[in-house]
């Protein structure tokens, strides 16, 4: 990040409202991961559907956990999955995308492309269903699918500004001294589209989070801990008997988390000056 | 645009498109066999009794087809999806196709109205963004939609449902099912999911049309007849809409899959409404594998489909796309 784009960054209200929600999610992340809070997620603490009180900030859940605990370790587990997600996609659509770009119209090219149009045409919640169906129960089902499929939107931008990146004189130098490809992509092209990638990287993580709790909901989501989308399916049972701590806990927290990221990206993409990626 | 070059081979535009589009039917067709009937579980034991002698297991393994070889139980399963030939289910022993032949049009009933509707506003609400762009307007429009894409489908269908069918918010709507005669009664289920559909896609189709028409806007043409004093109206929709359908139709196919799979298999597992969506929803809780490995394939072979009737469509619209 330059000076101008962290200046542009400071002067956007809504894009430092959003780098301090992140940051305060991602220290109640860290403080669950180091043992600090939410530990108490799965104790069975007080009776069922407590209302609110000192000893339970947001009441108890079905089971008489309480809810306070549970939405804090949610925010961990979201941020488990969003980095997980985020950081296997976005290496794994750059790679293949500078492939693609590099040697663009080649047999390589094609194939990646063709790869990716498959992709494309699967509807995701039937290709993770299909994938949690293969591996039958594997706790990680979850994450492959969404990394398998979320590559594609990475790869698709990289390419593009790869293939227009090598016009530049700078790798014709590059390549007129003899560098190998190798070097010339990761050392000169890469580097060029990193400000893409923070970008997609924030994009990525709050499309796999929002789709953490729509699997989660459909029983494909994580198996072990709790998360704000199992939250939320527990609480559709709740929300008839007028039981509603589950839901205005979990859905505050998705949507305040959400919306910091979103705005985050938002500011990132005007301070970046990059084009606009709405798709 | 989809961004895929067939290298130059001298074929005609429509040709290349169809065999493409054919490549991307088989790679479809291939993952969803490889996950669900190669990778898929051994259903031998299911279908054996107690201790059972070894020729019985392998007669089993045979009926079920699983001595055969791999490409040729892939060209089976492509059989089937294209024959329609796609056996019982494993839950209900009903036969897949009858079901999904009863339970499509329910689907199509329900996430039609939201779809259209999500398309239509968006435009709409994307052209007020972008013909007053920078001003408040513009500001309120694209603060709205952040906040709209920050909310979870689940959260607007549970939050729509405790509002509008419960007795803790205005009791109007029923809380589920799906009894539909006639329009007063299918109004009466379709509101609600319609107006969750609406919501989850407003956000998205409101900032991506007013890229698009802001793109649109800033042409030259555009300012000219801007000064010539030519009505807004009349600038958005004869000139400004009409130049930028490209991205407006890729836009909207591109959708119909997620809306549809996604938008039903939510909605339906939620109100339980029995369509498509809601056979899936099941299909995948008890792991009836001929339910899914059929929806998987044909989705993957309508979406594939719709695909190259649109980019004929471009041809037809915009003679320019066929020289890629």
């Amino acid at each position: 990040m330059t000076h101008t784009t962290w200046q542009r960054l400071k002067d956007d209200r809504y894009g430092i409202g959003g780098l301090f929600i992140v940051a305060f999610f991602a220290v109640i992340a860290l403080s669950v991961w180091a043992g600090l809070l939410g530990q108490g997620w799965s104790e069975v603490s007080g009776n069922r559907w407590e209302s609110l009180s000192a000893a339970h900030w947001f009441g108890t859940n079905l089971l008489g956990q309480d809810i306070f605990q549970r939405t804090l370790f949610g925010a961990a587990t979201a941020f488990e999955i969003g980095l997980i997600v985020t950081v296997f996609s976005i290496v794994l659509g750059t790679v293949l995308g500078a492939l693609a770009g590099w040697y663009s119209y080649s047999w390589l090219d094609e194939v990646i492309l063709w790869i990716k149009g498959v992709l494309d045409s699967i509807p995701f919640y039937l290709f993770a269903a299909a994938i949690a169906f293969a591996l039958q129960g594997n706790r990680w089902a979850m994450h492959l699918a969404m990394i398998i499929t979320f590559w594609t939107t990475t790869a698709r931008i990289v390419r593009g500004e790869v293939m227009r990146i090598k016009q530049r004189e700078f790798i014709e130098a590059a390549r007129a001294i003899g560098l190998p490809d190798i070097i010339v992509v990761f050392r000169h092209v890469l580097p060029n589209t990193a400000h893409i990638l923070l970008v997609q990287s924030t994009i990525v993580f709050v499309a796999a989070i929002k789709t953490e709790v729509i699997l989660s909901f459909l029983g494909l989501g994580i198996q072990d801990g709790v998360s704000w989308g199992l939250m939320l399916a527990e609480s559709s049972q709740e929300v008839l008997a007028g039981h509603f701590g589950n839901f205005v806990a979990a859905s505050v927290a998705l949507f305040i988390m959400l919306m910091g990221f979103n705005l985050l990206a938002d500011a990132l993409q005007d301070a970046l000056d990059t084009q606009r990626v709405n798709s | 645009m989809t961004n895929t070059h067939i290298a130059a081979t001298g074929l005609p535009f429509i040709v290349r498109r169809f065999l493409h589009g054919v490549s991307l039917m088989l790679g479809v067709t291939f993952v969803s066999f490889l996950l669900m009937v190669y990778f898929g579980p051994d259903k031998t034991y299911e279908l054996l009794g107690k201790n059972p002698t070894s020729t019985q297991i392998s007669e089993v393994r045979h009926t079920l087809g699983y001595d055969q070889p791999f490409l040729l139980r892939y060209g089976n399963y492509l059989k089937e999806l294209l024959t329609l030939d796609l056996g019982l289910s494993d839950s209900t022993g009903e036969e897949v196709k009858s079901i999904l032949t009863r339970t499509l049009p329910i689907s199509i009933a329900l996430v039609l109205p939201g779809f259209v509707l999500g398309n239509i506003i968006g435009l709409l609400l994307g052209m007020l963004a972008a013909w007053y762009r920078g001003r408040w307007l513009d500001k309120l429009l694209m603060s709205a939609s952040v906040v709209g894409m920050s909310v979870s489908f689940l959260i607007i269908i549970i939050g729509l449902q405790i509002l509008l069918c419960t007795p803790y918010g205005l009791n109007l709507f029923p809380v589920r099912g799906w009894q539909v005669h006639d329009l007063p009664s299918y109004l009466y289920y379709v509101t609600v999911p319609t107006l969750a559909l609406l919501l989850v896609t407003l956000g998205y189709n409101t900032r991506f049309y007013r890229a698009v028409m802001v793109e649109e806007i800033d042409r030259e043409h555009i300012l000219t007849l801007k000064a010539y004093g030519t009505s807004p109206v009349e600038l958005l929709f004869k000139h400004v809409l009409k130049n930028s359908l490209i991205p407006v139709i890729t836009r909207i196919m591109f959708s119909v899959p997620f809306v549809l799979v996604s938008g039903s298999l939510l909605l339906e597992s939620y109100f339980g409404i029995p369509g498509i969506g809601l056979v899936t929803f099941n299909a995948i809780t008890s792991g009836d594998q001929p339910i899914l490995k059929a929806v998987v394939g044909l989705t993957g072979l309508l979406f594939v489909l719709a695909l190259m009737l649109t980019d004929i469509l471009y041809s037809a619209v915009d003679p320019r796309v066929t020289r890629q």
